[in-house]
């Protein structure tokens, strides 16, 4: 699903070049849920942009579901994002005052949808994530939880194969973040594959597979055992 | 294609209703502009038609032609008359001038002789013209009683008149004046004919009314006023041109037969309405051009209150942005909405602006008194001017926008 080869990414600051990543080289299985760790600075959020799409490579090849996105420009990138990649992020990201149904349809716009079916399918999505009842509501009137519900049900409502979360537990309290969690644990057994970020060590334990970065460099990669 | 539009213009809409103070600023700034513009086109072009009535009096093909007073060639400085006698004018009326319509003989008694002119007890001060039966049609003079002149009335040299309104009332008072009888020296003339009031208020008031009250005149057969002087002379020639662009071709013509008639004894010289309508045309244009410039000065300032509002917009929504562009909006998809938010403001500016220079328009219109001269294309220049505006000082911050990496967007706090 995902192979990323020697990859290298570096961000320039006025003279100076500051390598972030380092010849990263990962694979990611369709169906995985892997968690991506490590202290700050150490590279792991420009990972998870690079893996959404977000952000090209410097060198080093990236192929997402056989398709070599590496150096593809603008608007593949955009199509591409739009078609097989959900976003979830810690601060939910949902455009305020307008309701939580107007922001889950959202990508459905820029895919061109048509109106009765973009509703209908936000609908849908709101409903599995338990947030029918507050389609109306704008989202700026919503609890943090019900906001990354909202945000859960944006990014995976043009069915994407691919979820990228960053920190998604990271502005909630520990209760509805393991909810959130349970969620995520729900959409992977259903064949969605997860790739997150997190700095706490029991929402990484969520995921089947543990990526610890340091200084930009993969410094392990485990599988836990009770990966059901 | 149409849901594709509607959508983007709904993302738009939203971000509108979300700042209604700073919106209704900036369409307020773009109205004021377009109502600034508007009055300054509606009272120019106001001012133009009044201008352009009162010229028409004149007869629009008009031209004339006159021995030139001021030849500078003393041998044939020395020569009396006017240079233009009834062979010349027959030969004119003979079919010889392709450019021109129609010509008519104008004959005024010599300058300085007063002619006594009267109804019983009541006198008139009018200039008594000598014309053919061509006159009223070439001047565009509207006979609102009795009949105009025949080919017989000339021919015969008939003492018969035709009065302008004021002659008329003051020889006749308000009584219809048609069959009565008056006194131009000592010759009896019976009235046929009234003539309509022509309006050069605005002409006479800027100190131009072509030399004469137009509705101070009094017409006869030019044959008649001949035999009362004792000559055959023409004062001047008054001529249609077919168009007004042939105005000066006629005049060569008719120039070019008097010449042809009478040799090197006199030059002439011609004026046709076509010369004066051009310059007023260009003095009018001139004045508008001045004062749509003023007035656009403010549609300007309107436009840059809506750069100012998208500018602050693009660094409010930087975050939105970012997201969009991550669930898969182009850079094209961004550059729309942001373009067309600012073309809403100056569309509804735009509209708006209409409506006040509409009135704008009719409250000056009733000071100046001026004539309103409303326009469907005034209204399409303004919303095209208004939508122009929105596109123009919109770009710049939604190409902003459109460029913004995503990572970063994301990330602006």
């Amino acid at each position: 699903m995902i192979k990323l080869a020697a990859v290298n990414k570096s961000y320039r600051v006025g003279e100076l070049v500051l390598p972030v990543l380092r010849d990263i080289s990962l694979e990611v299985a369709a169906g995985e849920f892997v968690a991506i760790m490590g202290p700050s600075g150490s590279g792991k959020t420009t990972l998870l942009n690079i893996v959404g799409c977000l952000d090209s490579v410097d060198s080093g090849s990236y192929s997402l579901a056989g398709e070599a996105v590496g150096q593809a420009g603008d608007n593949d990138l955009a199509r591409i994002r739009n078609a097989h990649i959900g976003f979830v992020f810690q601060l939910f990201n949902l455009i305020p005052r307008i309701s939580a149904l107007r922001n889950v349809e959202l990508p459905m716009i820029y895919s061109g949808v048509p109106p009765a079916e973009r509703c209908k399918r936000a609908m849908q999505a709101l409903q599995r994530m338990g947030m029918a009842d507050r389609a109306e509501h704008a989202s700026n009137q919503l609890s943090g939880g019900q906001q990354q519900r909202v945000a859960i049900a944006r990014a995976l409502v043009n069915t994407p194969e691919l979820l990228v979360a960053d920190e998604p537990t990271g502005s909630l309290d520990s209760t509805t973040g393991r909810e959130i969690m349970a969620l995520f644990r729900e959409l992977n057994q259903a064949g969605t594959t997860i790739v997150m970020v997190t700095h706490e060590e029991d929402i990484a334990a969520y995921a089947g597979r543990i990526i610890r970065l340091r200084d930009g460099v993969i410094v392990a990669d485990e599988r836990s055992a009770k990966s059901c | 294609m149409l849901t594709f539009f509607f959508d983007r213009f709904s993302q738009a809409l939203y971000a509108l209703r979300d700042n209604r103070r700073r919106t209704l600023l900036s369409i307020l700034g773009i109205a004021i502009g377009i109502a600034a513009v508007m009055a300054v086109g509606t009272i120019s072009k106001g001012g133009n038609y009044l201008i352009f009535s009162e010229l028409e009096t004149f007869g629009l093909n008009s031209v004339w032609v006159f021995r030139d007073w001021e030849d500078k060639d003393p041998h044939r400085m020395v020569r009396q008359g006017s240079g233009i006698d009834n062979d010349d004018y027959q030969a004119l009326t003979a079919g010889c001038c392709t450019a021109m319509r129609r010509i008519s003989a104008v004959v005024h008694a010599p300058f300085g002789q007063r002619i006594i002119i009267q109804s019983v007890n009541r006198y008139s001060n009018a200039r008594v013209q000598g014309v053919d039966v061509t006159l009223t049609a070439i001047a565009n003079d509207v006979i609102i009683q009795g009949r105009p002149f025949r080919v017989r009335d000339i021919a015969s040299r008939r003492a018969v008149a035709i009065l302008g309104p004021t002659a008329a009332e003051d020889l006749f008072g308000a009584a219809s004046s048609i069959g009565r009888e008056f006194r131009i020296g000592n010759r009896k003339f019976t009235v046929i004919g009234v003539l309509e009031a022509k309006s050069r208020d605005f002409l006479a008031s800027i100190g131009s009314s072509g030399g004469q009250d137009a509705n101070n005149r009094i017409l006869i057969p030019y044959t008649t006023l001949q035999q009362m002087l004792g000559h055959k002379q023409i004062t001047f020639l008054q001529a249609e041109a077919v168009t007004q662009t042939q105005a000066d071709a006629a005049a060569q013509q008719i120039i070019a037969v008097l010449q042809r008639h009478n040799g090197p004894n006199y030059a002439y010289k011609s004026e046709t309405m076509a010369t004066y309508i051009t310059t007023t045309d260009r003095i009018l244009s001139g004045v508008a051009m001045i004062g749509i410039i003023a007035a656009s000065v403010s549609l300007l300032v309107g436009g840059m209150g809506i750069m100012n509002i998208m500018s602050t917009s693009v660094l409010e929504r930087t975050r939105e942005i970012g997201l969009r562009k991550a669930v898969g909006a182009r850079r094209s998809d961004i550059l729309l909405q942001f373009l067309l938010e600012a073309v809403v403001i100056s569309t509804l500016g735009g509209i708006i602006g209409l409506i006040l220079g509409t009135v704008a328009s009719i409250l000056l219109a009733e000071v100046t008194g001026f004539p309103l001269a409303p326009s469907f294309t005034v209204i399409i220049i303004a919303l095209a001017v208004s939508v122009t505006v929105g596109i123009i000082s919109g770009y710049l911050p939604a190409r902003r926008a459109a460029r913004l990496h995503p990572v970063e967007a994301l990330r602006y706090e």
